[in-house]
């Protein structure tokens, strides 16, 4: 019929305009109904999915894009009245039981109907008449809509809060209007100093009892000392209950309106007010009365949870102030040393005693909170292990000893990886698959032993297993067809057992999904001198292999010597020192081509800081201070230009694209905002032992 | 020297401002707030020329904060720069109706924020 | 609800079609705008994605740390943190220089023990780029600039940060 006619004469480009706009208004007319679905089953509440809202709102986005690139000027018009209702529906700006969203639907036929005639002749859609009566309805519609700032005026409120509203929280006000929520006016006056703190106690029980909208500060009656704080609340609690909660020094609530129908509606909220059930023990023997049933509460529970968080800026707190603690130490040696000075520097010296003293006790209180049982780790070692066994159907058994010792938090944190992959090493390669097992003359199921000890500042933890242990031969020549050792370097057993924990002993490919070949012993290690700890292997060929870790009870603060090579200067843990010598450059000898130094009678090996790090040491001193360090039993000395004293220090990652600098511990941060670098002892001790042997 | 109060949320933009604040002519003094909490606990502490601050931060919002200078008989006088993102008209009119002496949308030219900054430290108060 | 999700999706030839059509009125099409830092390194610009800048701090005390390359010029402290500082200019391979007033350092996000800081000459802005705008870099700088764009008469490289950062196999 006519349609057709006139479809014919469209052009290419409107074909594609009138096809691409209605499969738009297809969706958005699929869209709309939904919304109407979504409006009908919540009537009352208003809840819809913000993302359908969303979708259609772009639909007559591009609707009013089209149709404004082929200059249609009244189409786009109506489509842009449309997206202007989705874009107050989507910003709260217009309610969804508005006049304005029923007209949405009957906008888009009306698009629809007129799509139709587009490319026709005598279709001046520029001057169609339903357009601009269904833009007036619209527009009618929308701000037949109570005026936000009316509705929002009519509260009791400061109109400097209200002005100082965004456009969201206006929203977010009004939403709570609209669900019949009561809206207060909390005032709180802080000390400046402190407002923070107060300001978050109360915020979050307001947040438990409603919806804290905004913070309005002002100045307090002594601007200088005070800050006043005006909190807008929304809430269904009535006005007394809120009070009562809110019972902090110098805080005012307030009813600024809202609340369904203000009055009565207290009353039934109230008794909708869920009391705390108190324990039904506490309940038979203390009477209901407020006060004791507050009590009883408070007694239930005489721990806090903390967040970790929490705990590490007190540490943080703690180390900054050992720091400083050192500098008073200096100033006091300095003043005691000088005759004019001495009496104050005396008298400094004392004090600082006793704030040293102080500081110590606080330091181990706070370190005292963090620690906590290994028993976590093993629990979730266990269950790997019973994962495992299922999975590779080998029978593994799995002891514990010193489920109670404790650590750290931190540092069991870190610590189950490494403890996981050892664990996994043992279960995956060690221990012999059955047969094997009793051919060997063992019981068919393995034993993995893990046990825990404390020594001094020091847990020990040891992983044992029973089965084939480390050939060392073979570590032998995996080490050599790896390059890391040549045919004819000489090296002890223990040596050679070592080369496992060298980055590319293991190889990538044969990487299990359980573990790898001993990969990652690497990485147990790094992990390990991150920690400050260390690890060691033995094994008995045919008996099994025990991997001891080593590993400092708290992280905290430790003390290290700090040394100066040239313009540099670094921190050495001091519980690897053993003492330090102020040595002749003359008395340094040589012994194919490796320095060493007579020590007591023993050939002490020598490593000149200045080389190892290719620093310039200008000392011109014949001088030399030589650091003796030892790790287990083995010994070195560090030759460094000075000694400049101990330092409390907190060790910290060194974070950037390197993740491992061999040598390098860490850093720790100095007074000034500078850094100093944490020699990590055991890898030099490494290298120089290798070194040695080697030569 | 002048002296400038930053507030701003996000530590990239924040030194974004401070940079490009800190090559004006004459140089000014900036001292920077992440917060609106922040910005209360430093703004007596040193006697402020200009304040810039953004409008959404988690705890008060910009104009909560310009709403407290303007009711401050300490900062009363002390010129406002509002800086949001996708600025939402009725947000810039409560900014300048609140007494805020200038309001940039972001992304701007640092050049047009010094030279706003200028404008305005300049003028007599 | 599927054929919600067809929406802006302009079929086929209809882009061509569009734009035929549109005489100097706004593309519909949603564009994709990139928000970039911008920089300078010598005499040129370079930008990087927004999202990866934690903060911008001035040249500050610097330690140096051994066996790395060259290019780590040291750590610095950042509130309590260690941070390794990669001079951009090196690993450019662009002549080195004096830091002057301008320099500063790009701290970037980092997860792991990951954050970066980057020095760089001086920064200049934020600018949003279409991504239609962005055109791949002609090769040259070791790589590290995957692609370009312009503002005004100058060319600005968008530096890859990833390439930049790894130093696999430098150690």
């Amino acid at each position: 019929m006519a349609a057709r006619r006139k479809k014919a004469r469209k052009s290419k480009a409107q074909r594609e305009f009138v096809s691409e706009a209605e499969e738009t208004l297809e969706g958005m007319r699929e869209g709309l109904a939904d919304l109407m679905d979504q409006r009908a089953g919540l009537q009352g509440d208003g809840e819809v999915d913000p993302e359908l809202v969303n979708r259609i709102f772009r639909a007559a986005h591009s609707l009013k894009g089209l149709a404004g690139m082929f200059g249609l000027e009244g189409l786009s018009n109506l489509a842009h009245h449309l997206e202007d209702v989705l874009d107050g529906l989507r910003l709260g700006r217009v309610a969804l039981d508005s006049p304005a969203v029923d007209l949405l639907d009957e906008a888009a036929q009306l698009f629809a109907s007129l799509l139709e005639r587009v490319g026709e002749a005598d279709f001046d859609e520029a001057s169609v008449a339903p357009i601009d009566e269904l833009i007036g309805r619209i527009d009618a519609a929308v701000s037949a809509q109570p005026e936000t700032a009316d509705e929002l005026s009519g509260l009791d409120l400061d109109p400097a809060l209200l002005r100082a509203l965004t456009e969201y929280e206006e929203h977010r006000l009004r939403e709570n209007l609209r669900r019949g929520r009561h809206l207060y006016l909390v005032d709180t006056s802080f000390e400046i100093l402190a407002f923070e703190e107060g300001l978050a106690e109360i915020s979050e029980v307001i947040r438990g009892s409603g919806e804290l909208v905004s913070t309005l500060p002002s100045p307090g009656e002594a601007p200088e000392s005070q800050i006043r704080f005006s909190l807008l609340v929304a809430s269904e609690l009535p006005e007394a209950e809120l009070s009562t909660q809110l019972d902090f020094p110098d805080t005012r609530v307030r009813s600024v309106g809202g609340g369904s129908d203000a009055g009565e509606s207290d009353a039934k909220a109230s008794a909708s007010v869920p009391v705390p059930d108190p324990d039904p023990a506490d309940q038979a023997t203390t009477p209901v009365e407020l006060g004791g049933e507050l009590d009883s509460l408070r007694s239930i529970s005489d721990t806090v949870r903390v967040d970790i968080r929490k705990l590490d800026e007190l540490m943080n707190l703690v180390g900054e102030l050992s720091m400083q603690r050192t500098q008073v130490e200096q100033i006091a040696n300095r003043l005691a040393e000088d005759f004019a000075t001495a009496r104050v520097g005396d008298e400094l010296g004392r004090i600082h005693k006793l704030f040293d003293r102080k500081l110590k006790e606080l330091q181990s209180g706070v370190l005292d909170v963090r620690m906590v049982p290994l028993r976590q780790v093993f629990e979730k070692l266990s269950r790997v292990v019973r994962r495992l066994r299922r999975e590779l159907s080998k029978e593994v058994a799995l002891e514990f000893s010193g489920a109670d010792t404790e650590l750290d938090k931190l540092i069991v944190e870190q610590l189950v990886d490494p403890l996981m992959h050892v664990v996994r090493n043992a279960f995956d390669h060690a221990i012999e698959a059955p047969e094997e097992r009793r051919e060997a003359g063992k019981a068919a199921e393995g034993t993995i032993f893990i046990r825990a000890i404390q020594r001094g500042n020091h847990v020990l933890i040891e992983v044992q297993d029973d089965g084939r242990g480390i050939a060392v031969e073979r570590v032998r020549e995996l080490a050599e067809a790896r390059d890391l050792i040549d045919p004819e370097d000489v090296l002890s057993d223990k040596e050679i057992l070592d080369l496992v924990f060298e980055p590319g002993f293991s190889t990538r490919e044969s990487v299990t999904e359980t573990s790898g070949r001993g990969v990652g012993m690497d990485v147990v290690r790094t992990n390990l001198a991150a920690l400050g700890g260390m690890v060691e292997l033995s094994t008995e060929p045919g008996r099994g292999t025990t991997v001891s870790l080593t590993l400092p009870i708290t992280l905290a603060i430790i003390q290290a010597l700090i040394v100066g090579v040239g313009d540099q200067r670094y921190a050495i843990p001091l519980n690897s020192v053993l003492e330090t010598l102020s040595v002749d450059v003359e008395a340094i000898q040589r012994s194919e081509g490796r320095e060493l130094l007579n020590l007591r009678g023993d050939a002490l090996p020598l490593r000149r800081l200045a080389d190892e790090f290719e620093l310039d040491s200008s000392c011109e001193d014949a001088k030399r201070f030589v650091v003796v360090l030892g790790l287990g039993d083995r010994r070195m000395g560090l030759v460094v230009d000075t000694l400049e004293g101990q330092q409390d220090t907190v060790i910290k990652p060194i974070q950037g694209p390197i993740q491992q600098v061999r040598g390098i511990a860490g850093a720790t941060e100095q007074g000034d905002g500078g850094a100093i670098l944490v020699i990590d002892v055991a890898s030099i001790v490494d290298e120089t032992v290798r070194r040695r042997d080697a030569a | 020297m002048q002296r400038i109060l930053i507030v701003e949320d996000s530590e990239t933009m924040r030194s974004l401002l401070a940079s490009s604040l800190e090559e004006m002519d004459p140089p000014v003094k900036v001292s920077e707030a992440a917060s609106g909490f922040e910005a209360l606990r430093i703004l007596p502490r040193e006697s402020f020329d200009l304040v810039v601050t953004d409008i959404n931060m988690p705890d008060i919002n910009g104009l909560e904060l310009l709403s407290f200078v303007r009711r401050d008989p300490r900062f009363q006088t002390v010129p406002v720069v509002i800086v949001s993102t996708e600025g939402s008209d009725r947000d810039r009119d409560k900014g300048l109706e609140l007494g805020a002496d200038a309001y940039l949308v972001k992304p701007f030219e640092p050049e047009a924020l010094r030279a706003t900054v200028s404008d305005l430290l300049a003028q007599p108060r | 609800m599927s054929g919600l999700e067809s929406f802006g999706t302009a079929g086929g030839d209809w882009r061509s079609i569009a734009r035929d059509a549109a005489t100097g009125r706004e593309d519909e099409a949603p564009v994709v705008l990139r928000e970039l830092l911008v920089f300078r390194l010598s005499d040129s610009s370079y930008a990087m994605p927004v999202d990866r800048v934690r903060e911008i701090v001035r040249l500050r005390a610097m330690t140096p740390v051994p066996r790395v390359p060259d290019e780590v010029r040291g750590v610095i402290t950042l509130r309590g943190e260690v941070v390794q500082v990669i001079d951009l200019r090196m690993r450019l391979a662009l002549a080195t220089a004096e830091p002057s007033r301008h320099t500063r350092i790009i701290v970037l996000h980092g997860e792991d023990d990951r954050v970066t800081g980057v020095l760089v000459d001086a920064v200049r802005e934020v600018v949003r780029v279409p991504e239609e705008e962005l055109r791949p870099a002609t090769g040259g700088e070791g790589d590290a600039v995957a692609e370009l764009f312009l503002s005004g008469e100058e060319f600005v490289s968008i530096v890859d940060l990833d390439r930049v950062l790894e130093f696999r196999g430098d150690e």
